[in-house]
């Protein structure tokens, strides 16, 4: 760095123009015009060589006769096609012009006489005269070259030093300019999101997309998979011209999609997407997955009723629990109480008296509380390494995705973290396998098909006819049709909806997510349109998932004011009193019943 | 004494039922946004974020009241593009003033000059650097009272760090080559410190940064530091673009605190503002001069400082310019420039060539 700042020898400004033109004000606004006339340039561009054109002199693009007199005269626009000088570190001078250039992008899609005929909402872009070549080019600048090879962000401009042994003199050689000219050209000019951003001057203008009848592709791009990463800022993913130019060109020849001869034709398009550096080992039937699927404009699309239909899972599930929840919370805000919870409450205080009282009342197991908290530790790190990639245009996405280390890394700890919930998942089958197996043997005189059945059908989770009629008449007590509340064993019906949930959701993250890791498998057998559907599915139910979490089980377990700040249930195992009384009372019954209580007295039998 | 024991009681049953309520309209409303969040999404189309497009596609007016750094997308990206009709580099922008009382009020521009083509850039140059004032207003002292004052609350300030850093790296004592390596560790914190603030100061200077860090982390006594310092010495001058964070003003003469616009003088114009095309030539004379009263009749002239005997009327170094900077702002390449400028005769830049930069 500090050889870099000192300014390499090829660096050009031989005519001193940074004398004044470094200072960030020289500069002027028109308020006629309402333009802003900058005459200062960044002179770190030329001291340390950032870009190619720091061996450029200033009248190497400006005539010397305009500009080697001060005040300048009236400067003329640059032609970028014009002969210029390089300076090269021998000390001479190569001729160079970007007329093929021109000749290349006559024959493309953007053909200059099309892009000179641009006409935009809001008035030009460009000043009369102006190039079209500032449509996309502003002042090439080096990418990073750190980010493709790492050594040299500790070792600085030192690693040349081996180079300049001979370089420096006997074969004057700019190492240092030249690597990174090599290395910005081995990649793409911009990283992703900045490529984004140039294409979307055009691609994104109301105007310029009705005279030309395009879509707006680079939205759409942004709020693809490949966009999103590129919005978190992976320079890896793929962006407009991995797949508009064809292999072995460059943006300047990109042809239209309806060319035969074009990387987006629907013939030469799998091939686009199965480059070396994006999916190799895909099969041609990923291309038909969706990289400008946008929902909002494609409603006669398969993916965007699969996406209403999700919406209306989350109103039809969410909506019940949320009502449930706040009708819940109502009952304490108007000081309304169960009119039988006295009653149960002293049963309580006499169970509890019991010495088998309190270990009776437990309601959650220690392998049950175990599993609780891996399940919260792990969808918890699903949320945050995945979320991030559903609101990728949000600042707090952008930043938590830095803090994680990056978007691969946020990746990998979400692929992890998905691979040991899916295990934790298996644990769980197994768990109730085995409380299934136990509770078959406890049957007696039933073959041994009855015996499972029935073990099943009692498995404390089970949700059973009569208890959707409880649900309804949950409902009409707390909305004040009816004056006594129903009765609910150890778990409650909206403890069982949410255990049912959790079941439905890991199992369609869990496929779809793996579905979305292994998408150049998954093209062997299945159109790319499959990963449209698994994206939708994987995202809405990731949505749905977190806020019945986020929103309805944090006050259930932690904001309501029976509970608040947590719980104790999750940690102990043991319910509240009042919750217990008034929400889980035929449990209770059940518990007295076991110790020898009388249910109606509390007093113990003979 | 009955009713008071059942206080407690009755607050905490108050408590809960108003926590209650808030839980519910939080939930209420977090739930709301959720799924109108899915509703929309789905149904209605919306262009891209403003990473992508928040980028100005234009230089007008309303990109002088932004810094660069509030662009968006800025923070994300390699090397966010330009306004497409400016081809150079923007990795720097002129500083929006909030405290400047002439351009906030809405009279003037932050890039006030536009009459004479030849000199108005040059104009606008210095008012990155110093408050309309220093030039345009009256002072009943000589040398004229500056004060820095912070672009971020309008209060005086220290002088900027990068000016200190250079002072420090250019003074005739201390920083020699020769005895650099006999530094202590307090002189090399002191230095990493100013760099730093000098690079956060101009919105973020890598390569300022970057010597920061690297002054920090050798060691004191060693080969490498003093390296580094002559690369700091050699590099600083590179990045007096004018943008420090800070700008001179004058002081008011009762509690010397920095003097950002005509004092006493709002009503006056918001009265201009609200008749500016209905005066008559008379009233607006009369009203343009209740608005300046502290206007100065000749402004300062360019060679008011840039000439070796400026300290008379603006003493720079009193204010934190290092003896070295000074000296590249009143070099004869310059002041012959002004001079033949504003005789109207054009200076060829070969006169330049043998004129060190003032960089260098």
């Amino acid at each position: 760095m500090v050889l870099a700042a000192n300014g390499p020898a090829a660096a050009s400004d031989p005519d001193n123009c940074l004398f004044c033109h470094q200072f960030r004000g020289l500069s002027r606004f028109d308020a006629p015009t309402g333009r802003i006339h900058i005459f200062a340039v960044e002179p770190s561009y030329t001291h340390e060589l950032r870009g190619p054109h720091a061996r450029l002199a200033c009248t190497a693009c400006h005539p010397r006769e305009e500009v080697s007199v001060i005040p300048h005269r009236e400067v003329s626009r640059v032609n970028c096609t014009q002969v210029c000088h390089l300076s090269e570190p021998d000390g001479l001078e190569r001729r160079f012009s970007h007329a093929p250039v021109a000749e290349m992008l006559g024959r493309s899609v953007h053909a200059p006489q099309m892009l000179h005929g641009l006409q935009f909402a809001g008035g030009p872009l460009l000043g009369q005269g102006q190039s079209p070549c500032l449509y996309c080019h502003d002042e090439p600048v080096f990418r990073n070259l750190e980010a493709l090879l790492p050594s040299l962000a500790l070792r600085g401009t030192r690693a040349f030093d081996r180079c300049d042994v001979c370089h420096a003199e006997q074969v004057p050689v700019d190492v240092a300019y030249y690597l990174r000219h090599v290395a910005a050209r081995i990649q793409p000019a911009r990283p992703p999101l900045e490529q984004a951003q140039v294409c979307g001057v055009c691609h994104s203008d109301a105007q310029v997309r009705q005279a030309r009848g395009l879509s707006d592709a680079v939205a759409s791009f942004v709020r693809s998979f490949h966009g999103k990463a590129a919005l978190l800022g992976d320079n890896s993913t793929a962006a407009c011209l991995s797949c508009h130019v064809r292999s072995g060109q460059n943006a300047h020849s990109m042809l239209a999609r309806s060319d035969p001869q074009s990387s987006t034709h629907p013939n030469n398009v799998a091939d686009s997407c199965r480059s070396a550096e994006c999916h190799p080992a895909a099969q041609p039937r990923l291309a038909a997955a969706g990289v400008h699927l946008d929902l909002p404009t494609q409603r006669a699309s398969l993916e965007f009723w699969i996406a209403a239909a999700f919406i209306l899972l989350t109103l039809g599930t969410f909506g019940p629990s949320l009502v449930i929840c706040l009708l819940e919370l109502g009952q304490i805000a108007v000081g309304r109480h169960h009119p039988e919870a006295h009653d149960t409450h002293r049963l309580i205080e006499r169970i509890l008296a019991h010495p088998d009282g309190r270990t009776r009342l437990t309601r959650f197991t220690v392998s049950q509380r175990v599993q609780h908290w891996v399940l919260v530790v792990l969808f918890a790190a699903l949320a945050i390494t995945g979320f991030p990639m559903k609101f990728a245009d949000r600042d707090w996405a952008q930043a938590l995705v830095q803090t994680l280390g990056g978007l691969q890394t946020t990746r990998n700890i979400h692929h992890w973290a998905g691979i040991a919930l899916v295990l934790g998942f298996m644990g769980h089958g197994v768990y109730c396998l085995v409380e299934l197996r136990r509770r078959a043997r406890r049957q007696t005189g039933v073959s041994p098909a009855v015996s499972y059945w029935r073990a099943l059908w009692d498995l404390p989770m089970m949700v059973r006819p009569s208890e959707l009629l409880k649900g309804r008449h949950l409902l009409q007590y707390l909305l004040g049709l009816r004056p006594d509340p129903p009765t609910f064993g150890r778990f409650s019906i909206k403890e069982k909806f949410e255990y049912i949930g959790v079941f439905w959701g890991t199992t369609l993250l869990g496929i779809t997510g793996a579905m979305l890791w292994g998408e150049q498998y998954l093209s062997q057998y299945l159109s790319g349109r499959v990963l449209n559907i698994a994206l939708i599915a994987h995202t809405y139910e990731a949505f749905l998932a977190v806020i019945h979490v986020g929103i309805l089980h944090i006050v259930n377990v932690m904001l309501s004011p029976h509970v608040f700040p947590l719980s104790p249930a999750t940690i102990t195992g043991q319910t509240p009193l009042g919750e217990l009384a008034e929400q889980h009372s035929e449990y209770v019954e059940d518990v007295a019943r076991q110790l020898g209580l009388d249910v109606r007295t509390g007093e113990a039998h003979g | 004494m009955q009713r008071l024991r059942a206080v407690p009681g009755l607050l905490l049953s108050f408590g809960k039922r108003i926590y209650a309520v808030a839980v519910i309209g939080v939930t209420a409303w977090v739930s709301f946004l959720a799924i109108r969040y899915l509703v929309v999404t789905l149904m209605v189309p919306s262009p891209p974020p403003p990473q992508v497009t928040g980028i100005p596609t234009r230089l007008d007016r309303a990109v002088l009241d932004t810094r660069r750094i509030e662009w968006a997308g800025v923070a994300s990206n390699e090397n966010p593009r330009v306004p497409p009709a400016h081809y150079h580099r923007l990795d720097g922008w002129i500083q929006p003033d909030p405290h400047n009382n002439c351009t906030q009020s809405g009279c003037h521009a932050p890039l006030p000059h536009s009459r004479r083509k030849e000199v108005r850039a040059f104009l606008n140059m210095h008012a990155t650097t110093m408050h309309c004032g220093v030039c345009h207003m009256t002072s009943e002292r000589t040398p004229l009272p500056l004060k820095w004052y912070s672009l971020d609350d309008g209060e005086a300030c220290d002088p900027p760090a990068i000016l200190t850093a250079y002072a420090r790296l250019t003074a005739e004592d201390a920083m020699r080559p020769s005895a650099v390596q006999s530094q202590t560790a307090a002189l090399q914190k002191e230095l990493a410190g100013l760099l730093s603030l000098a690079a956060e100061q101009s919105d973020g200077i890598p390569s300022l940064s970057e010597l920061a860090r690297h002054i920090a982390a050798v060691s004191p006594t060693g080969e490498a530091f003093g390296q580094l310092v002559d690369a700091a010495r050699a590099t600083l001058p590179r990045h007096f673009h004018g943008s420090y964070g800070a700008k001179l003003s004058l002081t008011d003469s009762a509690r010397g605190d920095p003097l950002l616009g005509h004092p006493g003088t709002a009503a006056p114009v918001r009265e201009f503002l609200q008749r500016g095309g209905n005066l008559t030539p008379a009233d607006r004379i009369a009203l343009l001069a209740r608005i300046h009263p502290r206007k100065r009749v000749q402004p300062l002239q360019c060679a008011n400082c840039h000439s070796p005997s400026a300290a008379v009327l603006i003493d720079l170094a009193k204010v934190g310019y290092p003896p070295a900077r000074l000296r590249a702002l009143s070099q004869p390449a310059v002041v012959r420039m002004i001079q033949q400028t504003y005789e109207g005769r054009p200076m060829h830049l070969r006169e330049f060539f043998t004129s060190p930069s003032p960089t260098k």
